[in-house]
C-alpha cells in the first residue's frame, strides 16, 4: 500500500530518518508533514531549503530528515547561527527551523526576537509540545497556567507568555516580525497555507504549532496515555481568530503578515555595504 | 609596505582582512571595542559584513553561521564575552567550523577592571568549552604587529584544521599605540611570512571522517551536497547517534588531528640567551615577555645566566621546550598561577618552578632583577605571591 505521504517523503526526506524515534502518538510527525506538504505545493526542490533545527523533541526528531543541507545548533542558539548563515547565502535560499517551544521561546527568546528585529528572512516553526517533554515533561514558557507537569505537580502557576492576555505573538509581532501565524497540528490544509505564506516572506516568519505529546504532557495532566485524549483537548482549546472562547488558549490562523514592508536583513546589509563601497556614505 | 603608528587593534583588523576575513560580529566591550569600531570601517570597504550581536553568545554564533555559509569569519571580546562563547565556541569545535576568536585580556574575575591588561584566561583558553574531548589551539602575541602576524596565522591554522581558534592578547596590545607596516601584495606578505589558505567546502558522503588529516574542508551549507553538522555525536556522514563508539572516533579525530600535527606550532616561541644551559629561564607571553627581555638582558650585563623563553602558542602546550631540568620562573599577569602550573606539569621533576604574579600592572625591572638573583642563588622569595607552594 503507498500512502499519500510516500511520495513526500522520497521526494524530501531521508529513510534513514524517517519513521522518527518520536513516540507512539506523537503529534510532531503532523507539524512535520505540514512543512513538508508547504515546501512541495511551492514547488520548491532540496536544495532551495537549507534546514536548521533545535534541541529538545522538535529540534532532535527533525534533524536530518531533510535531504539537502541541515544543521542543528545547540539550545536556543539556532536563530543567531541562521542569522549568521543568513548573510553568507544566496537570497533565493530558503532557511527554515524547527524548534521546540523552550528552543524559541525560553533559552533562545532573545536570538529569536533579534532575527524578527532585523527581518532576517527565515521560517521558524515552532513545535510547541507544552513544556520540555525529552528531559521527562517540564513546564515551559507558553503551558497553559494550572497544567500539572512534572515541574508542577500543583499545577503551572507561573506567569508566563501565553497566560493573562499575554500571547507570544504579540512580542514577535512588536520586535518586527513580517509574518506570524499558529495552528495546532490538527488544523490540517489551513497550516499547510500559513506556512506556504510563511516560507515565501522575504523577512523574518514564525508560526507556533502546538501539538499533542501523549506520552509525557497527556498522561501527567489528562492522567492518561490515550493519544485521543490529548489530541482532543488541544483540539477543545483551540480556536479561530476572532471566535476565541473563555476556555481557548490557542487563537489559530495568520496572526501578522505585513510582507514586504521592509528590507530583508541580509539584503539590507549587503546593498548597504555596496553603498558604502561604491561612495563612502550609506 | 604600508606603515602606520596604531593600535593593536587596527592591526588586527588589517591582518584579518589579509587573511580573507570578510565577515566579523562582535559586542561592545573594553579592551576589544576598537577592534569592532576598526571592523565597522574597514569591512564595507573590501565587502566585507561587520555585524553587531545581542550579545557575545549571539556575535560568535553569527559568525559560525556565516563560516556555515562558506565565509571567513572572526569575533573578539575580552574575558566577560570569551565567557559566553563557551557555546558556540563547543559547537565550533564539534562541527568543525573555522572561526577566529580573539580575547583581549583584562583584569578578573568577572568584569574586574577593564582598563588593564590581565592574563586570566590562559586555561580558559585550552577548555573554552565544556565535555572535554578535544585539543584546543592558542596564539599569544606581544605586539601589535606580531598580533596582526597571527590572526593571519589563525586564519591559516583554523582551515588547515578545521577548527575555532583563539589568539590571546591583552589589554596593551590591542589598546597600544605601536609603528605597524601592513603589507600591500601577496610579494609583500609572503616576505612577512603571512600564508593564506583559502576556504573549500566538502562535499561529502563523509563530513567527519575517522582520521587525523589536516586540510579538510568543512560542511557547507547552500551546495546541496547534503550536508548535515550538529552539536550532537555525528556518524561520518553528519548524523546524530547515541553510540560510544562513533563518540570515540570523533572525539579521537577532535584531539589527534591537532595532537598529531605538532610541526604545525613547533615555530611558536622565541629564545633569548639560551644556549648557554643558563640557571633560569624565565618564561612568560604577551606583554609581560617584553619587559621580561629586557629584564634578562640586564640581568646577563650584570653576570646573571639567565635566559627567557616567550610562547607565542601557547596550546597545544609545547612540553618539548621544557626538556632540560633546571630552574624555571614563570611571569604572568594573574595572582594565581596558570602557566606556572602547566610548566610545573612539562619540566623534569628535579626541576625548580617558581612564580612571579602581577595583574593590571606589569612587573617592573628592579622586580624582575631582585627575583631572577634570588632565584638563582637559590634565596627563599619573601614577597607573598612569589612563590607558588601549596600545589
Amino acid at each position: 500500500m503507498e500512502y499519500a505521504s510516500s511520495k513526500l517523503i522520497d521526494s524530501y526526506l531521508r529513510s534513514r530518518k524517517i519513521p522518527s524515534t518520536a513516540c507512539s502518538g506523537c503529534g510532531l510527525g503532523i507539524n512535520h508533514k505540514i512543512v513538508v506538504q508547504a515546501i512541495a505545493e511551492l514547488g520548491l526542490e532540496r536544495g532551495d531549503v537549507i534546514w536548521g533545527t533545535g534541541i529538545g523533541c522538535a529540534g532532535r526528531q527533525t534533524f536530518g530528515t531533510w535531504k539537502g543541507d541541515g544543521f542543528a545548533g545547540t539550545h536556543g542558539r539556532v536563530y543567531a547561527i541562521a542569522r549568521g548563515l543568513r548573510v553568507a547565502l544566496p537570497p533565493e535560499k530558503k532557511i527554515i527551523l524547527t524548534v521546540g517551544d523552550g528552543d524559541a521561546f525560553g533559552i533562545g527568546l532573545l536570538h529569536l526576537i533579534h532575527c524578527a528585529r532585523s527581518n532576517a528572512a527565515m521560517t521558524v516553526i515552532v513545535n510547541d509540545n507544552l513544556g520540555y517533554q525529552s528531559t521527562g515533561g517540564q513546564f515551559g514558557f507558553t503551558t497553559p497556567q494550572g497544567v500539572k507537569t512534572d515541574s508542577s505537580p500543583y499545577g503551572m502557576f507561573e506567569h508566563n507568555l501565553m497566560s493573562e492576555g499575554m500571547d507570544v505573538m504579540h512580542i514577535l509581532k512588536g520586535a518586527g516580525a513580517t509574518f506570524l501565524a499558529r495552528h495546532v497540528a490538527m488544523d490540517g490544509p489551513r497550516a499547510v497555507e500559513s506556512v506556504k505564506a510563511a516560507i515565501q516572506n522575504p523577512g523574518f516568519s514564525l508560526v507556533h504549532m502546538p501539538y499533542p505529546c501523549p506520552t509525557n504532557f497527556g498522561s501527567r495532566h489528562l492522567g492518561s496515555r490515550n493519544q485521543v485524549n490529548i489530541y482532543r483537548w488541544i483540539q477543545e482549546h483551540a480556536a479561530p481568530l476572532g471566535q476565541e472562547k473563555e476556555d481557548t488558549y490557542w487563537a489559530t490562523g495568520v496572526w501578522h503578515d505585513s510582507r514586504g514592508s521592509r528590507p530583508e536583513f541580509s539584503a539590507h546589509v549587503w546593498a548597504t555595504v555596496d553603498k558604502i563601497k561604491r561612495t563612502g556614505a550609506i | 609596505m604600508k606603515r602606520f603608528l596604531e593600535t593593536g587593534n587596527f592591526a588586527i583588523t588589517e591582518g584579518a582582512i589579509l587573511a580573507g576575513c570578510r565577515f566579523f560580529c562582535g559586542y561592545p566591550i573594553t579592551p576589544a571595542t576598537e577592534l569592532a569600531e576598526a571592523m565597522s570601517l574597514r569591512l564595507p570597504q573590501v565587502d566585507g559584513v561587520y555585524l553587531q550581536a545581542e550579545d557575545e553568545c549571539g556575535a560568535m554564533h553569527l559568525c559560525i553561521g556565516a563560516a556555515l555559509g562558506g565565509m571567513k569569519a572572526m569575533t573578539a571580546t575580552s574575558g566577560p564575552g570569551y565567557i559566553l562563547y563557551g557555546d558556540p565556541f563547543g559547537w565550533a569545535l564539534g562541527c568543525e567550523m573555522p572561526v577566529v576568536v580573539l580575547n583581549s585580556g583584562r583584569v578578573g574575575p568577572v568584569s574586574g577592571i577593564t582598563g588593564a591588561p590581565g592574563q586570566g584566561e590562559f586555561y580558559l583558553t585550552r577548555y573554552p568549552t565544556q565535555g572535554g574531548n578535544f585539543e584546543a589551539v592558542t596564539l599569544a602575541p606581544n605586539s601589535a604587529q606580531e598580533a596582526m602576524a597571527m590572526v593571519v596565522e589563525a586564519f591559516y591554522l583554523s582551515e588547515r584544521l578545521r577548527m575555532p581558534i583563539t589568539v590571546l592578547a591583552d589589554q596593551l596590545i590591542t589598546d597600544g599605540f605601536e609603528d605597524i607596516s601592513v603589507p600591500e601584495n601577496e610579494a609583500e606578505m609572503a616576505e612577512m611570512g603571512f600564508k593564506v589558505w583559502p576556504r573549500k567546502h566538502c562535499l561529502g558522503p563523509d563530513f567527519y571522517p575517522f582520521t587525523d588529516e589536516l586540510d579538510i574542508p568543512p560542511v557547507q551549507m547552500g551546495t546541496d551536497a547534503g550536508g548535515l553538522c550538529s552539536d550532537w555525536t555525528p556518524t561520518v556522514e553528519g548524523y546524530d547517534i547515541e553510540e560510544v563508539e562513533a563518540h570515540h572516533k570523533h572525539a579521537w579525530r577532535l584531539i589527534y588531528k591537532v595532537r598529531n600535527n605538532l610541526h604545525l606550532f613547533e615555530h611558536l616561541h622565541e629564545k633569548k640567551h639560551l644556549d648557554d644551559d643558563p640557571d633560569l629561564v624565565v618564561v612568560s607571553f604577551g606583554t609581560p615577555s617584553r619587559v621580561v627581555n629586557t629584564a634578562v638582558d640586564k640581568a646577563r650585563a650584570k653576570g646573571l645566566k639567565v635566559g627567557a623563553l616567550r610562547l607565542k602558542g601557547l596550546w597545544p602546550f609545547p612540553d618539548h621546550l621544557f626538556s632540560r631540568p633546571t630552574r624555571y620562573l614563570s611571569v604572568e599577569l594573574n595572582w594565581d598561577g596558570e602557566l606556572v602550573r602547566e610548566i610545573q606539569r612539562a619540566a623534569p621533576k628535579d626541576s625548580q618552578v617558581h612564580f612571579l604574579g602581577s595583574c593590571g600592572d606589569l612587573p617592573t625591572i628592579p622586580d624582575l632583577l631582585e627575583t631572577f638573583e634570588k632565584t638563582v642563588k637559590d634565596q627563599p622569595l619573601e614577597r607573598k605571591g612569589w612563590v607558588l607552594e601549596a600545589w
